[in-house]
């Protein structure tokens, strides 16, 4: 099984290529800061036009570096929507999310991994459609079963749905797996089986796995829409990405400013870890795509 | 001595405590509310709660902006389907029908009185009304009004202040307004733009200047394809296709900004944009009725108040009272200068603050003079589904995809088949 | 040895499954089946309960001539996303994959950080670059020489601007993916291969292409996945309009649920959506089992 160190070969495979059709690597370099250019002019165009006045918006060139500055836009988006709530149930809903996951995932994983009955191979298939059927396939009967267990309208409401994951307990299971006998044998003799065995010896050797499993896990439900749309109403229970949704049909275009401001606020806390924890996300992901 | 002062201190305790009324009554209220023009109106509204709240200390009205109208109707079916309708709401006055269907709705018979219905504009008062009941107490009311450029008219050589009366004065004024790239012959500005996104709401409007209309809900019909609606809808195909002076598409939000930016000189939109282009625009503006054909004539539109049904009584009178101190006429007056809307009442225009402000800005009038021309908005169940189906006839025809006949008479099908158990009763 | 003990060791690993499962049957698999019940039912504004109705509600979709501008959108959407995406990714991996120095974090937080925005936030974005008089994109446009595009306005264009978001939102994300398969792949058989004569097409076409198998099966069933966030693009960005050339299946089924308010055909629209995807998902994993080449 492969780690997941970075070993970049020393001659890269086009590297000939490239050399005999001419092309360097100054080329590859250039080609390289042109497509970097243009994925992140977008958000860049949104944090400057966050920082204007609104009458400097409408400039015949595009101006990028916004001047005069003006930070009240942010103090504004604040004042019309109470995005501290909005981010604080973010939060709290991720992390219950995330919780649970770990909890469905790692009983799950252990018993496909460690343990052999019949119909494992039916039952772990399963989970692996789970994947492809994401709630936006079944949101409407999802919606009515919320509706029945009298649950819309709540943070509970939006995390239930994602509490059993084929995708975390596909990971941990590989993860799990490679675990060699030798140690489950040993700890049996020393009387830790089972539930205690997970959780004391199976999931610390696992947390490469799982972290990278949380950082995907928390990306994915910071970000969710359609769901919280359709199951959540008052602003007290509203998420980040709610709250963007209702401000823009507030400012309904006619205040770029504002709109960028509160695009911006709601994407930068994740923005942020993510620049800081850049190694540790960009790890994350890919590792998520190894199969063994 | 020391009896003296424990009884001076029990007085005073006594008195601090009767100080504090006991609120065990407070009734709390959910309250939710669109907004469906550009403006900052969610802050206003919230302006107007805090005051009611602030003189009925044993209510309280918790106010859920809940977006556009219809987010804000897609909500209140979700709450009713749960079981727990808002006390109070506002949502787009055609849903009339829907919310009788879902059973949302309590009749407000038992709080109206004939005095104050009798103030209200009877246009207004028509779409609140079923199987002889009233339902809906007009709020955010508006008809469409005309919007024009004076500077870009003084430009093209037209009188600033004699806006186009008829559909054929429009097309000319037009044609002189519009600016094309004297190298691409592209657009750069548009002479007349009919607002997409209620785009319906408008073609209704022009339906009635042609002395037709779609559907009456009290008869009971919907033809959209008599020979006036297709009038009606060729003379937008040739404005967006032949003439190429309006376009084809635009959404209802984008257009105000577009005005108020120069880039369409003429504007058919709702009186409630209104303040927010009389803030916005750096040039003179003019507002009109919309060109007539046959006649003038227009649709009303916008939100009524609903009390939610099954509400416990106690509620349902907080919900009234509410209901009571949004439409006063002060109130009403108040809104209309802080939104364009106009006031739904005919003495919220007898108002001294009101007087005085429509003195200097006669653009308030408008809308309320249009009244006279003025119909209810078309109404019927499933009105979601039937505005979908007349936007899309409208949508294809006016990029040309399809002639205006075989567009709508695709819709006049499709709305058969939808409403068929509806039309033959 | 009591009996006991045995049953409990038979049971034991269908107790572990038993959260999993039970949260598994209540919100992915009996809602297939409660929305195949639901889908013979009439259920709408007119029928406020449902009734039986046979295979009403699936005529009746059919019969909607919306229908079929749907179906055709989403073809286009995902038969244009996905493989855009994968191939830029592809590329784009391909060219990270060199020796490049540190600069290489650089233009991997370039092409990755769009991942950790919101689809709708994504759509906020392009509402603003797509402006048709004072978007970014316009304005480079028309430096070009190229005649404004009405962009989210304009029947033709409106589509393929919502595709254009959803492939800059993705393509990082599939990027890395591959970058993970490729590092994955030990050089000493490319130089063993060069060192037998091999030139650069062969050593892509028997080396690298199908080592990339299994990442390559990964990543579509990623496209596939991500592709329902499209919804939320729709939403922000168009509503389905104009004149429904953005409505995608997605979308339609919320249109018909949440705004038409018919669970009816909701239902029956949500159960060909499933079958749909259960098939995808059976040729994906036959494709799976046959022909990737699996290292050894």
């Amino acid at each position: 099984m492969k780690s997941n160190t970075q070993q970049t070969p020393k001659f890269g495979p086009l590297e000939k290529a490239f050399r005999f059709i001419g092309v360097n690597r100054i080329h590859i370099h250039i080609l390289l800061i042109l497509v970097s250019g243009v994925t992140l002019a977008p958000y860049l165009w949104a944090l400057s036009t966050s920082l204007k006045y609104r009458v400097n918006v409408f400039t015949e060139t595009p101006q990028w570096i916004p001047n005069p500055v003006n930070l009240g836009n942010y103090k504004e988006v604040f004042r019309m929507a109470p995005f501290g709530l909005y981010l604080v149930n973010t939060i709290v809903v991720v992390v219950g999310i995330l919780a649970i996951q770990i909890l469905t995932m790692s009983t799950a994983a252990y018993a496909f991994s460690r343990l052999r009955f019949r119909g494992s191979e039916g039952l772990f298939f399963l989970f692996i459609v789970q994947m492809m059927l994401p709630v936006h396939a079944t949101i409407v009967p999802n919606y009515l079963i919320v509706n029945k267990l009298g649950l819309l309208d709540s943070r509970l409401a939006l995390m239930v749905p994602f509490w059993a994951t084929g995708y975390g307990t596909f990971l941990l299971r590989q993860s799990f797996r490679q675990v060699p006998r030798d140690f489950e044998d040993a700890a049996m003799i020393d009387g830790c089986s089972g539930l205690r065995f997970l959780y004391s010896i199976l999931l610390p050797m696992a947390k490469p796995t799982l972290v990278a499993f949380s950082l995907i896990s928390i990306v994915t439900h910071w970000n969710d829409f359609f769901w919280p749309l359709v199951v959540t109403d008052s602003p007290a229970v509203r998420t980040l990405t709610m709250g963007l949704a209702m401000f823009v049909q507030q400012e309904s275009g006619a205040d770029w400013t504002l709109l960028m401001a509160a695009t911006i606020f709601v994407t930068a806390p994740l923005m942020v870890l993510f620049l800081i924890y850049q190694r540790k996300f960009i790890e994350s992901f890919m590792s998520a795509g190894i199969k063994g | 001595m020391k009896r003296k002062s424990i009884l001076s201190m029990a007085l005073l305790l006594v008195v601090l405590f009767s100080a504090f009324p006991v609120n065990a009554q407070l009734v709390r209220l959910t309250y939710y509310y669109p907004v469906g023009v550009a403006g900052p109106l969610a802050r206003v509204m919230n302006e107007y709660v805090e005051e009611f709240n602030a003189l009925h200390p044993n209510i309280e009205v918790v106010p859920v902006y809940s977006g556009d109208y219809d987010p804000t109707m897609q909500k209140v079916q979700t709450a009713v389907r749960g079981g727990n309708p808002p006390d109070v709401f506002i949502v787009e006055i055609s849903e009339l029908p829907t919310l009788l269907a879902m059973n949302a709705i309590e009749p407000l018979d038992e709080f109206v009185t004939d005095e104050f219905l009798s103030d209200f504009f009877p246009a207004f008062l028509e779409n609140g009304y079923s199987d002889g009941h009233i339902w809906g107490i007009p709020f955010q009311r508006s008809t469409p009004v005309f919007y024009w450029n004076k500077a870009h008219f003084e430009e093209a050589g037209l009188d600033p202040e004699k806006p186009p009366t008829t559909w054929d004065e429009l097309r000319e004024y037009a044609e002189k307004l519009t600016v094309r790239d004297p190298q691409t012959g592209e657009v750069i500005r548009w002479g007349v733009t009919i607002s997409g996104g209620w785009n319906d709401w408008l073609f209704q409007c022009f339906v009635r200047q042609n002395g037709s209309k779609l559907i009456d809900y009290q008869e009971r019909t919907a033809v959209f394809n008599s020979p006036e609606a297709v009038e009606a809808l060729e003379f937008w195909v040739d404005l967006t296709q032949n003439l190429k002076v309006a376009p084809p598409h635009s959404t209802w939000a984008s257009t105000p900004p577009d005005f108020v930016a120069g880039r369409t000189s003429m504007l058919y939109h709702s009186t409630g944009v209104l303040t927010f282009i009389m803030d916005s625009a750096q040039f003179d503006f003019g507002v009109g009725f919309l060109p007539g054909k046959v006649s003038y004539g227009a649709e009303v539109g916008g939100g009524n108040l609903f009390i939610g049904k099954g509400i416990p009584q106690e509620r349902k009178e907080a919900a009234w009272k509410f209901i009571e101190f949004l439409t006063t006429p002060e109130m009403a007056a108040r809104w209309s200068r802080d939104s364009g809307y106009v006031a739904t009442r005919k003495s919220a225009y007898e108002v001294p603050e009101m007087v005085e402000y429509t003195n200097e800005n006669p653009e308030y009038l408008v809308a309320r003079d249009q009244l006279q021309y003025a119909a209810g908005k078309m109404m019927s169940p499933a009105f979601q589904r039937v505005r979908e189906i007349l936007k899309t006839a409208l949508d294809e025809a006016t990029a040309g995809r399809t002639t205006p006949k075989a567009a709508l008479d695709q819709a006049q099908t499709q709305i058969n088949r939808l409403l068929g158990q509806w039309l033959q009763q | 040895m009591s009996s006991s003990r045995l049953n409990l060791t038979k049971t034991r690993p269908y107790l572990y499954l038993v959260p999993s499962l039970a949260l598994l049957s209540v919100f992915t698999y009996f809602p297939i089946l409660y929305s195949t019940y639901l889908s013979f039912f009439r259920q709408n504004v007119f029928t406020l309960e449902p009734v039986f109705d046979w295979f009403a509600n699936y005529a009746a979709v059919f019969e909607e001539p919306v229908f079929k501008i749907v179906v055709r959108n989403t073809v286009v959407y995902a038969l244009g996303t996905i493989p855009i995406t994968m191939f830029l990714a592809l590329l784009m991996a391909i060219l990270l994959n060199e020796q490049l120095g540190w600069i290489r974090d650089i233009y991997r937080v370039a092409c990755f950080y769009p991942t950790m925005i919101p689809m709708a936030a994504a759509g906020m974005l392009a509402v603003w670059l797509f402006n048709p008089g004072i978007g970014l994109i316009n304005h480079y446009l028309k430096m070009f020489g190229v005649p404004t595009i009405e962009w989210l306005y304009d029947m033709k264009w409106a589509l393929p601007a919502i595709m254009l978001t959803a492939i800059w939102k993705n393509f990082g994300y599939f990027m890395l993916i591959y970058l993970a398969g490729l590092q994955n792949i030990p050089g000493e058989l490319y130089e063993s291969a060069s060192i037998e004569g091999c030139g650069f097409w062969s050593r892509l076409r028997y080396i690298t292409l199908p080592l990339l198998g299994p990442t390559t099966v990964f990543v579509v069933i990623q496209g596939i996945i991500t592709s329902f966030q499209v919804f939320d693009l729709v939403y922000v960005m168009t509503q389905g309009g104009p004149a429904d050339r953005t409505n995608v299946f997605v979308y339609y089924i919320y249109q018909n649920a949440f705004r038409f308010w018919d669970f009816g055909q909701a239902s029956a629209l949500t159960v060909m959506f499933v079958i749909v995807l259960l098939i995808l998902v059976f040729i994906l994993t036959r494709f799976m089992e046959r022909r990737v080449h699996y290292e050894v």
